[in-house]
């Protein structure tokens, strides 16, 4: 325990340097994320995602980066609102869901006995919910669909999580002295929750809500692919590769779908080593050194 | 009036158990405790582990409800005032953690740790709390510099004295130290006790001293409450307990102090086996059939024990 006196940034920052790969990673999303929320300011949504019968499905060149698609539409400029959007939606399903999560996990395990018994019967009622089945019913129903309606409807279904990993933690920490000393010190039970408890809490919530963040970006590519994700005029990710499901894109038009995809796989990957680094980082019998 | 009366003090633990959480038969933890505390004074409560001498303390203060009994603190009843959203009880008693480690909050800096019962009851400006800690600080024997460290940057015994300068932050009357130095070695426990001797001194505080260790609750307290299995087997002035103990069981704690003498070590010897026997020939007169103690009889004015019934 020699690195007890770091404090706890200092830790992770070590942590990602010795590990090359978590290094090369954050630097990546940086860089991607940065040039993707930069570029898709200039560029028009509406402007690119018009059909242009002229320039159907050209291969790339300097004209169209990375050609076009069957509605003559720049993959490149979808490529970026595309990335701009998936990450949008996964970063605001992460931190919605965490917050639900965190909130109903922190009173439960605060709390104990019957307030637990509650919230974790709630909890289970969620997980027993066929949430494919409910997601493409609500897609196939409302009528306009977007960003927030999407971010809303995942989040429905992916806190409960989130709630029994906060749970669980918190359950040890109720016991921990510092708490009851807090009590008879005459804090509030929302003070102590909130002042004393959440922040012993704050590694393992970095930690999940990272990885959560790689896995969110992977379940709207998926739900898209299937078709029950946005529709065309509002490009992501998902929506790029599912034009791999007509077997002529996916055998001779490559640059429609490739891109994409890749950009999928690299972000997760590096999302996911960062992830990693970082819950090396609050558990000291992991760091690399 | 006395500071603090405890009357008939029941803390039960109820166990649900089998089919559909049926409710068994509870643990008993604490099981009619009656004791005063004088302000000023300290009182020990002396027992082995288990015998609900924590319990006691904790449900003083709040943080194991009471089954029945009452807590009177200057004459109010402490049982509905804990449960309810008044907690200005809480100035006047205070707690000293066993576990120097898990009693401060690893995420939390000193400045916060001791000033956090100040800034739920006094209205301070951020000088006027830093200069409050800094004098507490000082007071615990530790450098005022050290106000925006972090509890792992201190020894066990620092800690300790942390804990001990929140517990005196607001001036309270009562302080329950429960085993308050037998996480620390011994250089440091003296250092400590001495410590909570001379704050006693100064702002004229009573302790409820729980212990195990009977070198200290003998150093320390001006009564003496021995507990087993959630009952009190005798009480009285700490000249009573060591002088002249009546119980067997009292009798078979004292016997159990080291003696430092090697010369006395034969006397030691055979006094510990003739205590003992006098406990196993004796056991089935002091304790009923469960094992638990008869109520307390007054043998003096301050000295009451849990003789069985003669004749």
């Amino acid at each position: 325990m020699g690195d007890k006196n770091l404090s706890g940034w200092r830790i992770v920052l070590k942590e990602i340097v010795r590990d090359k790969m978590a290094l090369l990673s954050l630097i990546l999303i940086v860089a991607i994320t940065a040039f993707v929320y930069l570029t898709s300011l200039l560029l028009d949504q509406s402007q690119i995602v018009r059909v242009n019968l002229f320039e159907l499905n050209k291969p790339p060149s300097s004209e169209f980066w990375l050609g076009t698609d069957q509605g003559g539409r720049d993959v490149f400029g979808q490529l970026i609102i595309g990335t701009r959007n998936s990450l949008t939606i996964a970063i605001l399903v992460t931190s919605l869901s965490g917050l639900i999560g965190i909130a109903i996990g922190l009173i439960s395990g605060y709390f104990g006995g019957m307030v637990d018994n509650f919230f974790m019967r709630i909890v289970d009622f969620f997980m027993i919910l066929p949430t494919l089945m409910i997601v493409i019913a609500f897609v196939t129903t409302v009528p306009k669909y977007g960003i927030m309606s999407f971010t809303l409807i995942m989040t429905a279904f992916l806190w409960m999580g989130k709630a029994r990993l906060i749970r669980s933690k918190a359950l040890q920490e109720r016991e921990l002295d510092y708490v009851k000393a807090s009590r008879t010190s005459g804090s509030s039970h929302l003070k102590i929750m909130l002042v004393q408890v959440l922040p012993n809490l704050s590694s393992i919530i970095i930690v999940s809500m990272t990885l959560n963040l790689a896995a969110n970006i992977g379940l709207e590519s998926g739900l898209s692919f299937l078709g029950f994700g946005f529709p065309e005029s509002t490009p992501s990710l998902g929506t790029l590769v599912s034009y791999a499901r007509n077997p002529q894109v996916l055998e001779s038009r490559w640059w429609i779908w490739v891109p994409a995809s890749v950009l999928i796989l690299v972000l997760m990957l590096s999302i996911n080593n960062v992830g990693q680094a970082l819950r090396r980082a609050a558990d000291a019998r992991q760091r690399l050194g | 009036m006395a500071l603090l009366e405890v009357e008939q003090l029941k803390v039960h633990f109820p166990i649900r158990g089998g089919l559909f959480g049926r409710k068994a038969e509870p643990v008993k933890a604490v099981d009619g405790v009656r004791f005063t505390i004088e302000e000023g004074q300290t009182y020990g409560l002396v027992g082995e582990s288990g015998s609900g001498k924590t319990t006691t303390g904790r449900a003083i203060i709040g943080l194991n409800p009471i089954t029945s009994g009452d807590v009177l603190f200057q004459g109010r009843s402490l049982k509905r005032i804990v449960r309810g959203s008044n907690q200005s009880f809480r100035r006047d008693i205070q707690m000293i953690f066993q576990d120097p480690y898990s009693s401060l909050n690893p995420k939390k800096r000193v400045i916060d740790i001791v000033a956090e019962p100040l800034r739920n009851f006094e209205r301070m400006s951020g000088q006027e709390e830093k200069r409050a800690v800094q004098e507490l600080l000082e007071k615990v024997g530790l450098s005022p510099d050290s106000i925006h460290k972090y509890p792992h940057e201190f020894s066990g015994g620092q800690r300790q004295r942390i804990g001990i300068a929140r517990a005196i932050a607001l001036k309270p009357k009562l302080i329950i130290a429960d085993e308050p130095v037998s996480a620390l070695d011994l250089s440091v426990q003296a250092q400590v006790l001495n410590f909570m001797r001379d704050i006693q001194k100064e702002l004229n505080l009573a302790y409820l001293l729980i212990s195990h260790d009977l070198g200290i609750i003998r150093h320390m307290c001006d009564y003496i409450g021995i507990m087993y299995k959630g009952r009190h087997v005798e009480q009285g002035t700490t000249s009573d307990i060591f002088g002249n103990p009546q119980h067997i069981y009292t009798k078979r704690l004292l016997s159990a102090i080291p003696d430092m003498d090697p010369n006395n070590r034969e006397k030691q010897l055979q006094l510990r086996a003739a205590v003992n026997l006098e406990y196993k020939e004796a056991y089935n007169r002091f304790f009923d059939e469960q094992g638990l103690a008869y109520p307390l009889k007054p043998l003096s004015e301050t000295h009451y024990a849990a003789m069985p019934e003669r004749g």
